[in-house]
């Protein structure tokens, strides 16, 4: 008798070995770590490219609009981390939650953190350096939007990824 | 097991903290990249002195982001007679940690990027008038970075609840 009162009171309490209470913890790294890793990828990404455009400007002004793509990709960079995260911040709940569930989230959430941090620096250094180049030779605007596109691309996969495990079913 | 061991108020205080300083911080250190720049290309051209200033209060509202935040997390602090022994409270801590966290260092990360490209737009502005305009949309993209932070720390703990 005494058992089941100890394990409906812990039923009650919602800590049990299936869904124990320190599994929220390794839920919200993942969360977090989706959206400030990407946000550090798209910071870099618009302020490195961000004074590159601001000096290109300084000589081709009337280029200045079209320049702006490489801060454009790099904020969409903290797009990709801020739709991962609402997806496992919104997944995180204080009861049901297992171990399976909380670690898949973790892992989300590094994948895309990560490579969108990745990505939003290589599109910073890119952005930079096809700026000034633009500003001098307008023939390479369109070589500086392929190579962007590809290490937009690298932010991409960590997304897919991140999609793929976040919406594990341990059924 | 020793997180649920520590007690959740540890976790919800750190988080707290973490949100007003971290962003404090990012805050801080845009407003010296933008007022270094700027105080310095006015000395030859002083008309930009008055529409800069809005790039300093770009990162002033990502330390306003954090204040808010901070006072959000703070009204969830309520006492409970046994924390470590209620899940509920265990989550909350949890949440209320990680997402202290989370907005702190987005609003690191905005309040460096607004700073130097406030820094680059005050610098343009000084040699060539319509470049403000342009380059403040790229602030406009830094500063969005601070809200992301905002939203993701509001739908962690809408379910934080300590009783």
């Amino acid at each position: 008798m005494f058992s089941e009162l100890l394990s409906s009171s812990l039923l009650l309490q919602g800590n049990t070995p299936e869904t124990p209470a320190a599994a929220p913890f390794f839920g919200f790294i993942g969360c977090t770590a989706a959206l400030v890793f990407a946000c550090f990828g798209a910071a870099y990404g618009t302020a490195k490219s961000g004074v590159g455009i601001a000096t290109m400007g300084i000589q081709r002004h009337d280029l200045v609009m079209r320049c702006i793509i490489p801060v454009v990709m790099a904020g969409v960079i903290g797009i990709y981390g801020l739709i991962i995260a609402v997806i496992l911040a919104t997944g995180i709940t204080p009861d049901g939650y297992t171990y399976f569930k909380a670690f898949a989230h973790l892992g989300s959430g590094l994948s895309v953190g990560l490579s969108g941090l990745a990505a939003g620096m290589a599109i910073g250094i890119v952005g930079d350096a096809g700026v000034r180049a633009v500003a001098q030779n307008q023939k390479l605007f369109v070589g500086m939007i392929l190579i962007l596109i590809f290490a937009e691309a690298l932010g991409l996969y960590g997304l897919i990824v991140a999609l793929i495990l976040s919406t594990k079913k341990s059924e | 097991m020793w997180l649920q061991e520590i007690s959740p108020y540890t976790w919800a205080a750190i988080g707290t903290a973490l949100a007003i300083g971290l962003s404090v911080t990012g805050a801080a250190w845009g407003i010296f990249l933008t007022g270094t720049s700027l105080l310095g290309a006015a000395i030859k051209v002083p008309r930009i002195r008055a529409k800069n200033l809005i790039s300093i209060i770009f990162c002033e509202a990502v330390a306003i982001y954090g204040i808010i935040m901070a006072i959000i997390f703070q009204g969830k602090y309520s006492y409970v007679e046994n924390p470590t022994a209620a899940p509920l409270a265990i989550f909350a801590g949890f949440a209320l940690f990680w997402g202290g966290v989370t907005v702190g260092f987005a609003n690191l990360a905005c309040g460096v990027t607004v700073g130097i490209t406030g820094s680059g737009c005050a610098l343009a502005d000084a040699q060539n008038r319509t470049l403000f305009v342009k380059i403040l949309v790229i602030e406009i993209f830094g500063s969005a970075l601070g809200l992301f932070g905002v939203i993701i720390g509001i739908v962690m703990t809408t379910s934080a609840k300590f009783n």
